[in-house]
């Protein structure tokens, strides 16, 4: 545990940032601003943690999306949330295998677009648009028909 | 000279849909691409139109087997935002029903394995057990499958005769320890179709990020229950098992081995069962605006909820569920590689899939 601890207090350092880890509801929270997934996906190679999952959230009308990338240290909870103001996000996909799915899968539901890496045919509904289930009005680059992803499905 | 040759979406292996193409010199697999998506139904767009009431119905039915964990999972997450604590027999309840429910599933995975090998007077008697452990559930909860046992700040009903629950736990642990172990572990039938197939080395278990018992069966020693403690399980004593080899036969002895630290952890919880109320007891529910997560130890592996809540809202705004398949399944394409056309019935049924819960 103690070097769990270390660990830990070494991750602010290693991201080049000044703030520091706020536990709630038994998550510990760092938000380096601004954040720099790759850098990020690196330390966290380097400390040996586990990657659990990204969650996106829509923003309402144009603000964009909230990620939250969480990963595992000892079973203690890490996450790292950010804003995104764009439609597009670096993928850490050769940096860490296990994020393939779930950037497969936000790209599917959100139409956000991971760089640098390459799709494999829809995960959920292969031919049907990005965004289709989870992207809602207002979002950033709307499709061409001014609908969400959602409005065009029905 | 290679071919492709297509395992589903729909083939006697696969207990639900999804697909497994396997790219194949003679008997020999040489690559393989997954397909997914056969069981979407959009659970997570759905949540957001549910209140926090119908919400828990929902998620119950991400899952079949382990429907009890996701609504855990969920309860737990939104009594973070709602700041009600479960009562200690709450929580020992939930641990009950999370045990047998484990308990039910790998038991039925043993007799879904014990088929593919072709094992199939095994496979009726792991079935026989699986009723025995849903006549348990049902005496608690009245159900077979989807329990409504818990709620936001505790759980919806009593175990009115814990020491008559102990009497059919005891029951069945004997006839694991006297059948389905012994027979799993050292028939021929069993080890001449598992050892030495369809192995998940720890390397790849680590970067696939695998988690549950096909991580333990790759030597990687993780288990939520014992890592972050949720409900009770800190006041329970019980042994996470490891095993090194990464095929198909450590797979199914870890979870021959949570068999027994399943019964091991209900007999602690019926004997110690606290008394004091089923929950906190709040008629009026008030969510803080935020987000929290939960993290539960299903009986594949971690389940993750992140559950976000406006102010004032009655329905979520957002709930990200992270199951253990999703985080599993990439990992089939590693384990068939090399592996005999034959054997990869039994190699993806190794890891215990859910397909439903992969696809919401």
């Amino acid at each position: 545990m103690t070097q769990t601890i270390t660990l830990l207090d070494s991750i602010p350092e290693k991201l080049g940032t000044t703030e520091s880890w706020v536990e709630k509801g038994g998550v510990h929270w760092l938000s380096p601003d601004p954040l720099n997934v790759r850098e990020l996906a690196k330390t966290m190679n380097d400390c040996k943690a586990r990657f659990i999952t990204i969650t996106a959230y829509q923003l309402p009308g144009d603000q964009g999306f909230r990620m939250e990338y969480h990963w595992d240290l000892d079973g203690q909870l890490l996450g790292f949330p950010f804003l995104l103001a764009g439609n597009t996000i670096e993928s850490i996909y050769d940096l860490c295998e296990a994020v393939d799915w779930i950037e497969r899968e936000i790209h599917e539901e959100f139409a956000l677009d991971f760089l640098g890496r390459e799709y494999e045919p829809l995960l959920l509904r292969q031919g049907d648009k990005p965004g289709v289930n989870l992207r809602d009005t207002g979002a950033p680059n709307k499709p061409a028909s001014g609908l969400s992803g959602r409005e065009e499905a029905k | 000279m290679s071919y492709k040759i297509p395992m589903g979406p729909y083939h006697p292996a696969l207990e639900e849909p999804y697909k497994l193409d396997l790219i194949c010199e003679g008997e020999t697999v040489r690559d393989a691409k997954l397909h997914i998506g056969f069981n979407f139904r959009g659970i997570e767009r759905l949540a957001e139109t549910r209140n926090y009431i119908q919400v828990i119905a929902l998620m119950e039915r991400v899952c079949g087997i382990c429907s009890n964990i996701h609504t855990l999972t969920l309860c737990q997450a939104m009594e973070k935002l709602t700041g009600l604590i479960p009562p200690p027999r709450a929580r020992y309840i939930r641990v009950i029903m999370a045990e047998l429910e484990r308990l039910h599933s790998h038991v039925l995975w043993a007799g879904i394995a014990a088929k593919l090998m072709g094992f199939k007077t095994m496979f009726m008697t792991c079935f026989e057990l699986r009723e025995q452990v849903m006549d348990v559930l049902q005496a608690i909860s009245g159900n077979r499958v989807n329990y409504s046992m818990n709620r936001i700040g505790g759980v919806n009903r009593d175990i009115d005769d814990p020491l008559a629950i102990l009497g059919m736990v005891e029951q069945l642990e004997r006839e694991m320890v006297r059948t389905v172990i012994p027979i799993f572990t050292t028939s021929k039938t069993a080890t001449s179709r598992c050892a030495g197939v369809g192995i998940l080395t720890l390397e790849k278990a680590l970067s696939c990020g695998v988690v549950g018992p096909v991580a333990r069966a790759s030597g990687v020693a993780q288990d939520i229950r014992r890592a972050a403690p949720y409900a009770a399980y800190e006041e329970m004593e019980f042994d996470v098992p490891v095993q090194h080899g990464g095929d198909v036969r450590a797979r199914l002895l870890v979870r021959a081995l949570e068999i027994m630290e399943s019964c091991k952890i209900l007999r602690q919880a019926l004997t110690k069962l606290p008394p004091g109320e089923l929950n906190a007891g709040e008629d009026k529910i008030v969510f803080a605006a935020g987000t929290a997560t939960s993290r539960v130890e299903a009986p594949r592996g971690e389940v993750m909820y992140s559950v976000t809540w406006k102010e004032n809202a009655r329905n979520p705004s957002r709930i990200h569920v992270r199951t253990p398949t999703f985080a599993v399944m990439p990992a089939i394409r590693w384990m068939v590689l090399g592996a005999r056309l034959a054997d990869t019935p039994l190699i993806q049924a190794s890891i215990d899939p859910c397909y439903s819960c992969t696809d919401r």
